[in-house]
């Protein structure tokens, strides 16, 4: 999962964790401040009563003749206040939820129980005020304070994911530097622009690393093409010792042929000293690309070149060419090579009666070379080291080193042609190569 | 002809020179820069065979220095450097070929010969070989008469061989010749047994050719009588 989605996940979740909770204790909380806020004004009321009391008697209230109870409610019954005599003994004084019946109405109340003596007689005070408008309102503010934190919750999630966005902004082109590369000789040194620091020093990190890496690979380019150097000279001697002893008119036929399979013996050597000259050379991009040619008529003098290979062995080479590329910014001679590595790999790879096919299309837009044989194919293991060097797939064949489709890799590297190989055993193998769409 | 062979690798000049002697070449022999462009100074040769790697010079400078001084030798480079940059600027200061290290000796030849056709025009009789006439400069191989239709690689097979008549030539140095050192890595024996089979059933539909040999586990050889 991306980071970006990540990061506004968690944002969301706990955003959301915190509004439940909120509005989970939210009405606990309300309750408790608003009936504080009634208890406080019904001691008070309390007060003002009994301070009434003291002030005009308890008879305005209640005479000895009538009843034993006062009771006052407002209209809307929102409040009331109450005195009876009492035989209670001890003293009562407390605040609860309670529900009256008043005109035939039954009312939830907060009522205050309170008990005084006037005279030797016991009396007991109700002061009460109704909780339905309480209740109304702590309701209307749930819905209020609910409607507010999805309101919050999604700003601020909007503006969170945006800010992410920003912030790790640097951290896609760093991404996107990396992605962009298949060699570290590549990588674009530009810094990327961040204030964070931790990126710029990821950054950083990372054109350091890039840059020993390149160094190395440098190095040991250079190394490869010193040594293959200081081997040619002393090939060099020997080759010609050798072919000038082959010269001599005086030599019987074994001296002559142990010359001949010494020379062997130095041209493999030799080949194997500039197949790796020329991989060194070509990663070290030392082959220019300024020719342009037609890919059709590169083909074209390939398949002369290998036909009456391929006729000897009896095998049946064909084309079809329907689309032409001029193609421009590439080097010819490493073109050739590396069809002709790939061509000349097929021959070799397929039996007497055999089939190779050389295609040239365009398909979406893509140059597309189509190099493929019903020969003896390969298996999976064969092909995931088709293109390493030196691994030859059949040890019996004497000549070539196996380091062809090598060098045909790294060709098509060097000018970003995609390589793909299918293949069956016993089938055939089939090599496309997909040249750059804007070529 | 005369050739300076410039080449700080004494044996390999050696070598160089005791082969091109066999051809009628006179060689001379230079092992460092300074000797090298004294004698080019001092002397006129025909051809001079540069090693650029000098211990002691810059190879191209030897070729700069001659130019200014209306010096009418050939150059061919030899180098084991065969960087691209080294060949192209080489071929810019006006040296006439270029070869890299290893090279086959009948290779040498060959390119000293046709850089001498071009220079000199010189324009080389037809040879006779048994039955048919070979002319260089035509590129035409006649059989009493009527022409034997040979392609590129087939006529560039003969014509090596030719030149290097009653002399073995090994199916690799006839394989570089003909496809040159970039496709050295898929050298296959079996490329030259092809065209030389081609080329051999080309001549047998004219007339026998005994001429063109195969020496059994070495390579092909032209043998000709040369009336001196």
């Amino acid at each position: 999962m991306k980071l970006k989605l990540k990061l506004a996940l968690f944002n969301l979740l706990s955003k959301l964790a915190f509004a439940g909770l909120f509005l989970l204790l939210m009405p606990y909380i309300v309750e408790r401040i608003n009936l504080r806020h009634i208890d406080n004004e019904l001691i008070l009321k309390r007060e003002q009563v009994i301070s009434l009391i003291s002030e005009i008697g308890i008879e305005p209230f209640i005479t000895s003749d009538s009843a034993d109870a006062f009771g006052s409610f407002n209209i809307l019954k929102e409040e009331f206040v109450s005195l009876e005599k009492t035989s209670l003994t001890e003293d009562v004084n407390q605040i609860e939820v309670a529900s009256r019946l008043i005109d035939d109405e039954e009312i939830d109340y907060r009522v205050l129980n309170y008990s005084f003596m006037v005279d030797g007689q016991t009396f007991l005070l109700e002061v009460g005020k109704s909780l339905s408008s309480i209740l109304f309102a702590e309701q209307n503010i749930r819905h209020i304070v609910l409607l507010f934190l999805i309101f919050i919750v999604t700003i601020t999630f909007f503006v969170d994911v945006l800010y992410n966005n920003l912030l790790l902004r640097p951290l896609h082109s760093i991404i996107k530097k990396l992605k962009k590369i298949p060699d570290p000789a590549l990588f674009d040194k530009t810094p990327v622009r961040t204030s964070t620091s931790d990126f710029r020093r990821l950054d950083s990190a990372l054109t350091e690393l890039m840059e020993n890496i390149n160094s190395l690979f440098r190095k040991e380019k250079e190394i490869t093409v010193n040594i293959s150097h200081e081997l040619l000279t002393p090939v060099s001697v020997l080759r010609s010792k050798l072919e000038n002893l082959l010269l001599r008119e005086d030599m019987d036929e074994e001296i002559q042929n142990k010359i001949e399979e010494s020379l062997k013996t130095l041209h493999r050597l030799q080949t194997l000293v500039n197949s790796l000259l020329m991989i060194a050379r070509i990663e070290s991009h030392q082959y220019l690309r300024e020719d342009t040619f037609s890919i059709k008529e590169v083909l074209q003098d390939i398949i002369m070149e290998i036909k009456p290979i391929a006729e000897d062995s009896g095998i049946t080479l064909r084309k079809e060419i329907t689309d032409e590329l001029q193609y421009s910014k590439a080097n010819r001679s490493l073109i050739f090579s590396m069809f002709y590595n790939v061509l000349n790999n097929s021959v070799k790879n397929t039996p007497s009666l055999g089939e190779i096919l050389v295609k040239c299309n365009r398909l979406h837009g893509n140059f597309n070379v189509e190099i493929s044989d019903n020969g003896i194919g390969m298996t999976e293991m064969q092909k995931s080291r088709l293109f390493s060097r030196f691994k030859m797939k059949d040890k019996s064949s004497s000549d070539g080193t196996g380091i062809g489709l090598a060098i045909a890799k790294t060709i098509a590297d060097f000018h970003k042609i995609e390589v793909s190989v299918t293949s069956e055993p016993s089938k055939g193998t089939k090599f496309s190569f997909i040249f750059p769409g804007n070529s | 002809m005369n050739v300076l062979i410039v080449e700080d690798e004494k044996s390999l000049a050696l070598e160089i020179s005791e082969f091109l002697k066999k051809h009628n070449i006179l060689c001379d022999l230079a092992y460092n820069g300074i000797d090298a462009s004294e004698k080019i100074a001092v002397n006129l040769y025909d051809f001079v065979l540069l090693d650029l790697g000098l211990p002691d010079y810059n190879g191209l400078d030897l070729i700069k220095e001659a130019r200014k001084n209306n010096n009418e030798a050939s150059f061919i480079i030899i180098t084991a450097r065969g960087a691209v940059e080294d060949k192209v600027r080489g071929l810019d200061l006006g040296a006439d070929d270029y070869l890299a290290k290893p090279f086959a000796l009948t290779e040498l030849l060959s390119r000293i010969n046709a850089v001498a056709r071009r220079k000199f025009k010189v324009s080389t009789s037809d040879i006779v070989l048994g039955d048919f006439i070979v002319n260089i400069q035509s590129r035409k191989l006649l059989c009493s008469g009527t022409e034997v239709d040979l392609t590129k690689k087939e006529f560039d097979l003969l014509q090596y061989l030719l030149l290097n008549r009653n002399k073995v030539l090994t199916r690799h140095q006839l394989y570089e010749h003909i496809w040159g050192n970039i496709l050295d890595d898929q050298y296959d024996s079996n490329f030259i047994d092809v065209h030389i089979k081609n080329l051999r059933k080309k001549l047998n539909l004219h007339a026998p050719a005994p001429w063109l040999e195969t020496v059994r586990g070495v390579g092909y050889r032209i043998s000709i009588e040369e009336k001196e």
